[in-house]
């Protein structure tokens, strides 16, 4: 009796861990991010996609008053991949582009281009994945805009899930 | 049975005399102009494909109150959009052409001109596409494609107008919908006792006054501020921002929500955060009617949110709620009532025209 509890057992922790390793996999496979709009190379990004790109670290007051490290993707970068306008494009009728950030319950946010390229801002806005080394949490993460030195971190936008960069008309 | 013969007999002498104004009343024609509060802003979009004209509203406004769309011929979306509950109608869940109830509780009608993602999950992204939804549903109007296009085509009326407002005589689906979305942009809600605060023609009473503190700040206890925090949701001009959210009814949300249009796992059990205009006019409350008064909706701010993964970071941060006091709640109440807009309810220009 005891043996096959064991073996029931046994089966049950193998169909869990199988099922467990699918929807890990699934999961691991659904977009976690968009970067659409006036852009050359439209992105459909997953998790694995964006913790293989280049992170760079910063810190920031959040609603707590107090610093915090956040690692992420500069913004720019995204943008680059994305082919927008941003470096040495970023002149002309260019300067009137902007991007609308989109998080999943909703709130959107604007950043007009150049205050997020490198050649116009002296601050890094970043996509950032984690806070002092820990992933953000639930209701924040995966991924929230950090504006370092902003003062209200209203444009801190939590769950993001899409970048699309448009033309002011 | 002599009064029903003598009812049966107004009936049809009034039902004469309805069709008879359809016809022969002049139709107004001409470009629409929406008038609303410059606190509102312009962010809305008129798809250029369906300008708004006086013909187009006029056209929407009579099909909105018409049973011939439904496919028993009984029911209208006034059926479940009444005028005097800001256009919902009192009960949990709807009732359908079947006698089987929604999903989901009737949503008020107010504002839409700003909605950019309609129905408590947001599916749709305009008017003209949300129209066709209940038009279709098997518990609601219960209509096959192009059924309620035939029924109206076969009438004096309908195909008149539909050539004022489109061109052609032809009725459709699409065209059916395309004026009642133009109706529905016309129903704004702007004069409530709030509005005729903000604009400097209304002066509160002080349980209003302490029930706006409330409303708009958030409660920090280190600072000895009390708050609910209602209007980092439901502020603004409008009374609603763009949001989906889960308000923690439920450990376990028993509907999806938002996630069965999004398939994203963190969608579980958010839905649309509703306007508060007209608030108290529009019981019972969440997407499944479960609160039927305010009071109830309060103590479920107040003490009751379930915590979950899902659950909005703002309400996470409260354990269990707010924790207001009685008379923090009777304060509140008083301010949302405040929402309550008598002009809207009671204007001619929304009333049924049949």
């Amino acid at each position: 009796m005891k043996t096959i509890n064991a073996q029931l057992a046994g089966c049950w922790s193998l169909s869990v861990l199988i099922v467990c390793l699918l929807t890990g996999l699934k999961s691991q496979a659904q977009t976690v991010l968009t970067v659409t709009g006036e852009v050359t190379k439209p992105l459909t990004l997953q998790t694995a996609d964006l913790t293989a790109m280049a992170h760079t670290q910063v810190t920031g007051k959040d609603r707590d008053g107090k610093d915090h490290q956040y690692s992420g993707i500069l913004v720019v970068d995204l943008l680059k991949q994305a082919g927008a306008t941003v470096g040495g494009e970023l002149r002309g009728e260019n300067l009137t582009k902007y991007v609308i950030v989109k998080a999943i319950d909703g709130y959107e946010v604007l950043f007009a281009l150049p205050e997020l390229d490198a050649e116009f801002a002296s601050r890094s806005i970043i996509l950032a994945d984690s806070v002092d080394g820990a992933s953000l949490g639930p209701g924040v993460g995966p991924y929230r805009i950090v504006v370092p030195g902003e003062k209200k971190p209203a444009r801190w936008i939590r769950e993001v899930k899409s970048i699309e960069v448009r033309f002011a008309k | 049975m002599r009064f029903w013969i003598g009812s049966f007999i107004v009936a049809v002498v009034l039902s004469g005399v309805c069709a008879w104004t359809v016809a022969d009343d002049p139709v107004p024609a001409g470009p629409y102009t929406l008038l609303y509060p410059a606190s509102f802003g312009g962010r809305f979009t008129i798809p250029a494909d369906n300008p708004m004209t006086q013909e187009g509203v006029y056209l929407g406004r009579l099909l909105f109150y018409e049973p011939k769309l439904s496919s028993t011929q009984t029911i209208s979306c006034a059926s479940c959009h009444q005028q005097a509950r800001a256009f919902t109608d009192g009960l949990a869940l709807s009732i359908g052409v079947h006698g089987k109830t929604t999903r989901r509780n009737s949503m008020s009608l107010t504002n839409l001109l700003w909605v950019r993602q309609l129905f408590w999950d947001g599916r749709s992204t305009s008017l003209e596409e949300q129209a066709l939804v209940p038009l279709g549903h098997t518990d609601e109007m219960g209509s096959k494609p192009g059924e309620a296009a035939k029924a109206l085509q076969k009438t004096i009326p309908y195909p008149v107008l539909f050539k004022q407002v489109f061109g052609s005589d032809t009725i459709t689906d699409v065209r059916i919908s395309k004026a009642l979305a133009q109706f529905e942009r016309t129903l704004i809600s702007a004069n409530s006792r709030y509005d005729q605060y903000a604009a400097g023609q209304y002066q509160l009473t002080e349980s209003e006054q302490r029930g706006m503190q409330l409303f708009n700040r958030s409660p920090s206890p280190e600072r000895n501020v009390r708050g609910g925090n209602c209007a980092h949701c439901h502020g603004g001009a409008k009374l609603f921002q763009e949001l989906f959210h889960n308000n923690g009814l439920d450990k376990q949300a028993t509907d999806s929500g938002r996630q069965a249009i999004t398939g994203l796992a963190l969608d579980q059990g958010r839905f649309r955060v509703p306007t508060l205009r007209n608030i108290a006019l529009t019981a019972p409350y969440m997407h499944d009617g479960r609160f039927n008064s305010l009071e109830k909706v309060l103590d479920h701010y107040s003490e009751h949110i379930q915590p979950s993964p899902m659950l909005a970071p703002e309400l996470a941060g409260q354990p269990n709620g707010f924790h207001l006091t009685t008379g923090e709640k009777t304060d509140l109440i008083s301010f949302l009532r405040l929402f309550t807009d008598s002009t809207f309810i009671h204007n001619p220009q929304f009333a049924n025209p049949h």
